[in-house]
């Protein structure tokens, strides 16, 4: 049994780590509403002397702010149904059929996710010219698919080999077809592992930045990470405030998604760990 | 009429050969036993026949129709698995209405459909659980609603009763018993274990290693065994096969093995390498020309399982409960010759051996 002073430490310590973690959060969030006086202030203030969400209506109305976000949204949306549909396809494909070169795909599709994203940006940007997509959000759904596809196969793989064999196996001989066998039988046991790879995907959409920086170069198909930057932050002055409160917006479909969804994405990051 | 049959059908998976060369044909209303040891194809069979694999070469025809490319969901087959494969998403309602959904039957006729079978199979009262709140006595039976409510014409049922404790399983081998007689269809049962094989079935296939090695009614497989492994692998207690020669002897010949001499009436040739088998109930210790010496007794209640040695080989032999062997005490003991096995050693067929009576 522990003693109360082991407990008491042990509380302190994870606290630290809690506030130490939060802290950025935390003070990002108490920034967006302070007045602009209030930000250069010395001594700095913790708690704001006013509270104003001035900041956040500037952003709304005198910014392509909503604009951006509407770029993400589609973006994030768009990359997450077209890795997610083609992944499950993909991944049922890799477990259930036998064909020549099964596992070689299978760790090929791992080895392209070994490769340091960074590599493929000059070469995608050059396809994307060529195909003639640079500077729309397509070329970014690309883009992101060609990095967020490898891990989210391996992801739902792992699900998908713990779902038996025979289940799909009584479909077919119950009168299914093979996509009906999918449909009705598979998809619902994969589910959990869906939602996770779908929350992974949507999140990567969401905060990537370097792809967004150099593939993307008009307002149009800007999303937030770069707009924000380059709509904010000069080499003369940064907009600390706007930023901090755009950067409460950025967050907060993160956020909400995270408390509904949270016990899937951790579910799926251990499949495969255990069997059965 | 052959209501199923195998016409020279090969299956490998690679260089892996599961099914050799599989000539089988069942008949309308049979129940067929496709036993075996683990590896011996039996499920390979069975899933070939439900459309899961392909055939590498032959035919399988369901009634008068080839049907190795039909989908199996077209073959007018209905399956039950060793593991259920009930869906643990759909309630057992909705597990045992499956098939008729996508057969596109109409819903009032479904949900009767499913009352009827739910109260054939005692299940009435389980319609809305999920299969993970059932016992595994009670999913077996949605297993087997599932594959009646559709009244196929050929069910097949790959070992659905091993993952039952032994009690329920000697009460499900009889209800299976029971529908088949009620439903009159045929029937084809995978198992590795020869009493339900034995109990069940009208034939049965005996496979070893992608081979059939023999296909007849169970007294026949236990009576006349075609060959070494079937003698080995049906009867419990197993067979007792014990290798030998024959030889001249006088003026005929004579089965000779390290304490044993069995003169032989008909049949054989001298220098021949012979196994006998000898069932465990067709040894009878107390009295006779040889000598064996107790090993191991084993009471069970209803009788006695003795190991005793006999020329160096351990034998079983089946005793009645009420006779006393002491351990480590030799003991004579005859053989039932009328009733002796013999086959080849060489190539394991069985021999048509005659055994005279031992001279008294």
């Amino acid at each position: 049994m522990k003693t109360l002073a082991g407990r008491i430490a042990f509380n302190l310590f994870a606290w630290t780590v809690v506030l130490v973690t939060a802290f950025p959060l935390i003070w990002m969030i108490l920034t967006s509403v302070k007045p602009q006086f209030e930000l250069f202030r010395i001594p700095p203030t913790f708690w704001p002397e006013q509270i104003t969400f001035e900041h956040y209506v500037r952003l709304i109305y005198e910014t392509p702010f909503l604009k951006y976000m509407r770029n993400s949204l589609i973006l994030g949306f768009t990359t997450t149904i077209v890795v997610v549909v083609v992944a499950t396809l993909g991944a049922h494909s890799l477990v259930r059929f036998r064909y020549p070169g099964r596992e070689r795909l299978a760790q090929m599709v791992l080895f392209t996710y070994l490769l340091p994203s960074v590599v493929l940006i000059l070469p995608l940007y050059l396809m994307m010219v060529w195909l003639g997509i640079a500077n729309t959000i397509f070329s970014l759904v690309i883009a992101y698919t060609t990095f967020a596809l490898p891990y989210a196969l391996w992801l739902l793989r792992s699900f998908m080999q713990g779902i038996p064999d025979d289940l799909e196996a009584a479909a077919l001989v119950d009168g299914a077809t093979r996509m009906e066998a999918f449909v009705d039988v598979i998809l619902p046991q994969a589910l959990p592992g869906i939602i996770s790879t779908s929350l992974f995907t949507f999140i990567l959409a969401w905060n990537e930045y370097l792809y967004a920086l150099v593939l993307v170069n008009t307002d149009e198909a800007r999303p937030l990470t770069t707009g924000v930057m380059s709509m904010l932050v000069s080499a003369f002055n940064i907009e600390w405030s706007l930023l901090m409160a755009a950067s409460v917006m950025m967050s907060l479909p993160l956020i909400i998604i995270f408390a509904f969804l949270q016990k899937y994405l951790t579910r799926g990051f251990g499949a495969g760990g255990v069997k059965g | 009429m052959a209501d199923v049959s195998f016409q020279k059908v090969r299956k490998a998976f690679g260089s892996a050969v599961a099914v050799k060369s599989l000539d089988l044909a069942i008949g309308s209303g049979e129940f067929v036993s496709l036993l075996g040891p683990s590896g011996c194809g039996k499920t390979t069979t069975l899933r070939m026949l439900a459309g899961l694999e392909f055939p590498t070469e032959g035919e399988i025809r369901i009634g008068d129709r080839v049907v190795n490319a039909v989908p199996p969901g077209q073959r007018d087959i209905a399956m039950v698995f060793q593991s259920y494969a009930l869906y643990p998403h759909m309630s057992v309602g909705e597990n045992i209405a499956y098939p008729l959904k996508k057969r596109g039957v109409g819903r009032a006729e479904r949900d009767a459909k499913v009352a009827s079978v739910a109260a054939t199979l005692q299940l009435g009262a389980l319609l809305d659980r999920k299969p993970r709140q059932l016992s595994g006595g009670q999913q077996q039976r949605v297993a087997l609603g599932r594959a009646l409510v559709r009244d196929p014409k050929v069910f097949l049922l790959d070992e659905p009763l091993s993952n039952l404790d032994a009690k329920l399983r000697a009460h499900m081998r009889a209800e299976l018993i029971e529908l088949h007689r009620k439903l009159g269809k045929t029937f084809i049962y995978v198992t590795h274990d020869q009493l339900e094989a034995m109990t069940m079935s009208d034939r049965i296939a005996v496979m070893h290693e992608g081979d059939l090695q023999q296909f007849g009614a169970p007294m026949q497989v236990y009576e006349k065994p075609a060959n070494l492994f079937v003698a080995g692998f049906i009867g419990s207690p197993a067979m007792n096969l014990l290798p030998g020669m024959i030889e001249s002897s006088g003026s005929g010949l004579a089965f000779v093995r390290q304490g044993l001499r069995l003169a032989v009436g008909a049949g054989g040739q001298a220098g021949q390498k012979v196994t006998i088998g000898v069932r465990p109930e067709d040894i009878a210790l107390g009295s006779g020309p040889f000598v064996a010496t107790v090993r191991i007794v084993e009471p069970t209640g209803h009788e006695t399982i003795v190991m005793a040695d006999i020329g160096g080989q351990s034998a079983i032999v089946r005793v009645q409960p009420d006779t006393a062997h002491v351990v480590g005490s030799e003991t004579p003991f005859a053989v039932r010759t009328s009733r002796l096995h013999a086959f080849d050693s060489v190539t394991g067929a069985r021999l048509d051996l005659a055994f005279a009576p031992p001279a008294s």
